[in-house]
């Protein structure tokens, strides 16, 4: 059975893996984001990334998204995996996957989701690059309240 | 009553912990409970000023939801996963 999906993982994602569990036969195009660690971000180095969540309300929110996705656009399945935890370099720390009829709704889907998860899914990183070490600061400090 | 307050990540890092049993006074809303959390842990404020997010039983707080007994706060800097 294909359906929606949103989870945190502390394991190495395998993008593809992620992208094919949403693909029903009706749709005839899903689109990945493959978000990973950047080592360089204007001029500094960053070595490593630690992601943390709070897990119980980071899956209600991440449900949430889903739902308004499903309302907003022509879209058939989403998938949220997050990883949690150290990683390193390149390694992939979300994947989105959209499934739908046609591709257009799909892009706007997963850039929409994207941006909100940004905006109100409890998870934070640290970035530790040469020299030192922060938390990174959102964004943005309005979360709707409902 | 009793309420468990969390904190995560910069809040975690500033007040040396990620969970505490607080005692609050009965009726009041989430925006006196975070006056009274920010109090007890004055770091909080020094560190982020009044731009931290509340959380009640893992859902955003505007600030008039009325506390009860037992329920989970969470104290948090604006999230920035992806």
């Amino acid at each position: 059975m294909k359906s929606d999906f949103f989870e945190l993982t502390t394991e190495t994602i395998d993008v593809g893996e992620v992208a094919r569990r949403i693909v029903p036969n009706e749709c005839g195009a899903t689109v990945t984001l493959d978000g990973y660690v950047r080592q360089w971000t204007k001029g500094k180095e960053t070595l490593y990334l630690i992601y943390e969540a709070y897990e119980p309300m980071a899956l209600r929110e991440m449900e949430k998204l889903i739902a308004q996705a499903q309302e907003q656009f022509e879209i058939t399945h989403v998938g949220i995996l997050h990883r949690l935890g150290k990683l390193e370099i390149g390694e992939t720390s979300i994947v989105i996957s959209v499934s739908a009829p046609h591709r257009k709704a799909a892009f706007e889907a997963c850039e929409w989701l994207i941006k909100e998860l940004k905006r109100t899914v409890p998870i934070w990183k640290k970035e530790v690059y040469v020299g030192g070490e922060v938390w990174v600061k959102g964004e943005n400090q309005d979360v709707n309240v409902n | 009553m009793k309420v468990q307050v969390l904190f995560f990540g910069a809040t975690a890092e500033a007040v040396g912990k990620r969970e505490f049993e607080f005692s609050l006074d009965e009726n009041i809303n989430a925006d006196k409970a975070r006056a009274e959390i920010l109090e007890v842990f004055p770091s909080l404020r020094k560190n982020f000023g009044n731009s931290l997010l509340l959380a009640v039983n893992q859902e955003y707080a505007n600030g008039d939801e009325i506390i009860n007994n037992g329920d989970e706060l969470a104290i948090f800097t604006a999230v920035s996963g992806g």
